[in-house]
């Protein structure tokens, strides 16, 4: 039976990920993040800020018993969205250690551990904002824009040593309690697509693939923040941040 | 030529020295900062403020912020470099949880940190962010490639967020003979005979920092060094 890692699996596009792959290939679902969710899954209740390395060889002895993976999804990640110079530094500080330094420590372990098994997926959860950029979120942005390098980086190397097929997910809005946090007022939730199926679009992509964005209007999106980067950021500011500084 | 107020991180070393060189040599007023101590300075390094501080150190960026702002006494900062950087070519699993936590500390958080607290000081200014070209994923070097990439996203969104207040560039350097390369744990070969000299790069870097116009982000390599040999005019205007 295949083994799953899935982080930030308590809500959203983690808990999407960690239903449907209890459900449909039964696999044995390993489920990390802050506190312990639904039953089902084994979870495992780990910060991926931490800074502590006495808390990360807790949790290297916690995954020792559960792996190897055969599949790893790296989804955790949070927020601040606000003007840069209003969002307070902790915040900050905060995105890119959930989002940026947490994954990279915890792939860093995956490997010293061999907890990626041959053969195995891990697969990266970035942000379209790695295709138009995020004016009004520019650490989640950093952070994003760093989780994909370090995709792009590991890419060939993983191949070679393990047969390790590694993939990068760029999902736009969702239907998450994320978005709906963090979205500018205004902002109409049923034009987000539901975690649901980007989930589903993560579960089935061929190994094949290295990139997926999920949905027509993210693929459209990212299409144009290649040809034209620099334009995309500017929309971006016009029909993101402005609303968000609008924002009491 | 006005003068202008510069501040540099990772001035006492590399590119961030010729920087340094390069500023003070064109008259601006330069605020520079490092690790290393005032006595390891080199011998013909100009004479201008310096604080030595661990920028990947709990809260080394405040101590530098507040260190620029007291040697500001009320003018505003023109143009802050902040290039300051470390990084090892090497795979992942030969990196350790430390040094991925330096890396990422000092070629992101930190910068993140001084450009919140100098914003106020920066109105009108510019904020240059030096990246790399390794930015764009490089297998040798993942979490190097990591920071870079970061530090480009938060540039491109920072960019966005202050047109028209604060000009945020950044500049991706291609490889510069600094010893940087040889000292982050890349095999030494034919390839480094084709690096710009740090000098040369520090020229086009600040050229590209303190032009009025020039985009979020851009490249500085041969092509850029390139045109700015065969069209010189007007550049050293800045
Ligand atoms: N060399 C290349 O081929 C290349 C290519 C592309 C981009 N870049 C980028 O260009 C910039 C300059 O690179 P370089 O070649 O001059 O590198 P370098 O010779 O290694 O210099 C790095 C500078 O950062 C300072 N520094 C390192 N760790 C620090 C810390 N913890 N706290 C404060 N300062 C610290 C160093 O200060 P001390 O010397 O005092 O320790 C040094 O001045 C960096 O952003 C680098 O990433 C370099």
């Amino acid at each position: 039976m295949a083994r799953v890692l899935i982080t930030g699996a308590g809500s959203g596009l983690g808990a999407a990920l960690a239903t449907q792959c209890m459900g449909q290939t039964a696999a044995e679902v390993t489920a990390l993040d802050l506190a312990p969710g639904k039953p089902g899954p084994h979870w495992v209740v780990h910060d991926m800020a931490a800074r502590d390395s006495c808390i990360w060889s807790g949790l290297a002895q916690d995954l020792r018993a559960r792996g190897p993976f055969d599949l790893v999804i790296l989804n955790a990640g949070i927020n601040a969205t606000g003007p840069f110079e209003n969002v307070a530094l902790d915040a900050h500080q905060a995105v890119t250690a959930v989002n940026l330094h947490g994954p990279i420590r915890l792939t860093h372990m995956l490997l010293a551990e061999e907890l990626l098994a041959p053969h195995g997926r891990l697969v990266f959860v970035a942000s379209l904002s790695c295709f138009t950029g995020y004016p009004g979120a520019a650490s989640y942005a950093a952070s994003k824009d760093g989780l994909a390098s370090f995709a792009r980086a590991l890419r060939r190397p993983l191949r070679k040593s393990g047969n390790i097929c590694v993939q990068l997910v760029c999902p736009g809005p969702m239907d998450t309690p994320h978005a709906a946090q963090h979205a500018p007022k205004g902002a109409k939730a049923d034009r987000r697509l539901a975690p649901g199926i980007v989930a589903q679009k993560v579960l089935d992509a061929s190994r094949s693939k290295f990139l997926i964005v999920p949905g027509f209007g993210a693929t459209m999106a990212a299409a144009l923040g290649r040809l034209f980067p620099q334009t995309m950021t500017r929309i971006m500011g016009r029909v993101l941040f402005q609303r968000l500084k609008a924002r009491p | 030529m006005k003068k202008k107020t510069l501040f540099v991180t990772g001035g006492g070393s590399g590119l961030g020295a010729e920087l340094v060189r390069a500023a003070h040599r064109r008259g601006h007023h330069v605020l520079c900062t490092g690790r290393r101590a005032i006595a390891d300075l080199p011998s013909d390094f100009p004479d201008l403020p310096y604080l030595s501080c661990d920028l990947a150190s709990a809260g080394g960026a405040q101590v530098t912020a507040d260190w620029v702002q007291s040697h500001l006494s009320g003018r505003r900062v023109d143009c802050a470099l902040l290039n300051a950087a470390a990084g090892y070519f090497r795979p992942l699993s030969a990196e350790t949880p430390e040094a991925i936590s330096e890396v990422l500390t000092l070629n992101l958080d930190a910068n993140i940190v001084l450009a919140h607290r100098l914003s106020g000081n920066l109105e009108g200014g510019t904020l240059a962010l030096i990246g790399s070209v390794a930015h764009k994923g490089a297998a040798g070097m993942p979490v190097y490639s990591a920071s870079k990439a970061a530090l480009d996203g938060f540039g491109r969104a920072l960019a966005q967020e202050w047109r028209g207040r604060v000009a945020v560039r950044v500049l991706h350097p291609g490889p510069i003979a600094t010893g940087m390369s040889a000292r982050a744990g890349r095999k030494v070969d034919l390839a480094d005979r084709l690096f710009l000299s740090p000098r040369l790069m520090a020229r086009i870097i600040l050229d590209a920092a303190l032009a009025p116009r020039g985009r979020d982000r851009q490249i500085i390599g041969y092509l850029r060094a390139l045109r700015g040999q065969i069209l010189p005019l007007g550049r050293q205007a800045a």
